[in-house]
């Protein structure tokens, strides 16, 4: 079975089509999850960030108009990613600064993976927090350079050195 | 559906078609290259040990949240509808009331009468000096016959009197014509 359109995807889920929208699921779900644990190192908070990403695409998909459908979706995660941080920080002030426990979670070490899976997300965490974003967001988008600047409204030329000097380090990390 | 799901399980790789000439417009030749060549290999690393996947079961209960969130918003959607309807409705009852209770009042259509029996002469051409030049002739004549009324003695005092009565009425109606 060919995967489904997924223009007609996103028509259906405008008209508030259920089966669309478990489609779409079924299409982003795993990318997803997979930029969340690689940003966070916490599967249950991948979990948690993953199902706020689609309850919200249900508020928001009326916004949709047009261009590249993996950058909207994957601007909104990055977006419910910083939610999260800004949150996260505001309840460790409130809690009298732990702020090396934010740190531990957003770089992230995995536990209960296999030792690649470990080293993959100890290395993510030596990377600059930005850095380390753009390096995911473009892996599991799978956006073009040109469609990562315009989304985060950053010269290209800027992008480009900043995920060259991230993956030149991952590769540095991981050899 | 099952096999796309599969086909999306894992990304199917970052396109690197064109990524040499891009770098080009930024650097010389040989460190565009040598820079594609870094990306490209980092690329690999990443796509060897990708992320652990999602079990089925969370993306069922992530399909059950977003199928709920989409029942909720219908209905919020249906009340929000609803209630803007109801104001409107509100609204054109409070107006139709209004309008029976108030456009029927004695004041305004007192006013109305009133701006009625003024002929439109007065409002559109009067002039003030003509008006008051009317009203001194008016005066004039009306004295005059007080006068006559008053000296009933006289001989022709009858005729006198039904000249001034006519006088009067002709510059009574002039005045009113404007």
């Amino acid at each position: 079975m060919a995967q489904p359109d997924i223009d007609r995807v996103i028509i259906g889920c405008k008209n508030g089509d259920e089966v669309c929208f478990t489609q779409l699921v079924d299409i982003y779900g795993r990318r997803c999850f997979g930029y969340f644990y690689r940003l966070t190192g916490n599967r249950d908070l991948s979990e948690e960030l993953l199902s706020e990403l689609f309850v919200k695409l249900v508020e928001k998909i009326g916004s949709y108009r047009g261009g590249s459908f993996d950058g909207w979706i994957f601007t909104m995660a990055s977006n419910i990613f910083h939610d999260h941080l800004r949150f996260k920080q505001r309840q460790t002030r409130l809690l009298d600064g732990h702020s090396k426990r934010i740190m531990s979670q957003s770089a992230g070490v995995a536990s209960g993976y296999d030792g690649d899976a470990d080293k993959m997300q100890r290395a993510l965490g030596e990377l600059d927090s930005d850095v380390r974003e753009l390096v995911m967001m473009r892996f599991y988008s799978q956006m073009s350079f040109k469609e990562i600047a315009e989304s985060r409204r950053e010269p290209i030329g800027t992008i480009l050195s900043k995920v060259h000097r991230g993956l030149k380090k991952l590769r540095e990390l991981m050899g | 559906m099952n096999n796309s799901a599969n086909e999306n399980r894992i990304p199917r790789g970052v396109s690197h078609c064109g990524l040499r000439e891009l770098l080009t417009g930024f650097m010389d030749e040989a460190a565009a290259r040598q820079t594609a060549e870094d990306i490209q290999k980092g690329d690999e690393i990443l796509g060897a040990n990708l992320s652990p996947q999602p079990d089925e079961l969370l993306l069922a209960e992530v399909k059950k949240n977003v199928v709920a969130a989409l029942r909720r918003r219908r209905t919020v959607v249906f009340q929000r509808r609803i209630l803007t309807a109801a104001v409107a409705a509100a609204i054109v009852v409070v107006s139709v009331l209004a309008l029976i209770r108030y456009g029927n009042s004695p004041n305004s259509h007192q006013t109305r009468m009133v701006a009625a029996a003024i002929p439109s002469g007065v409002w559109e051409g009067a002039d003030d000096a003509d008006v008051t030049v009317l009203k001194a002739e008016v005066e004039n004549i009306q004295s005059e016959l007080s006068g006559v009324q008053s000296d009933n003695a006289g001989g022709n005092g009858s005729t006198a009197v039904d000249d001034l009565e006519t006088e009067l009425i002709e510059v009574n109606g002039d005045m009113w014509k404007g």
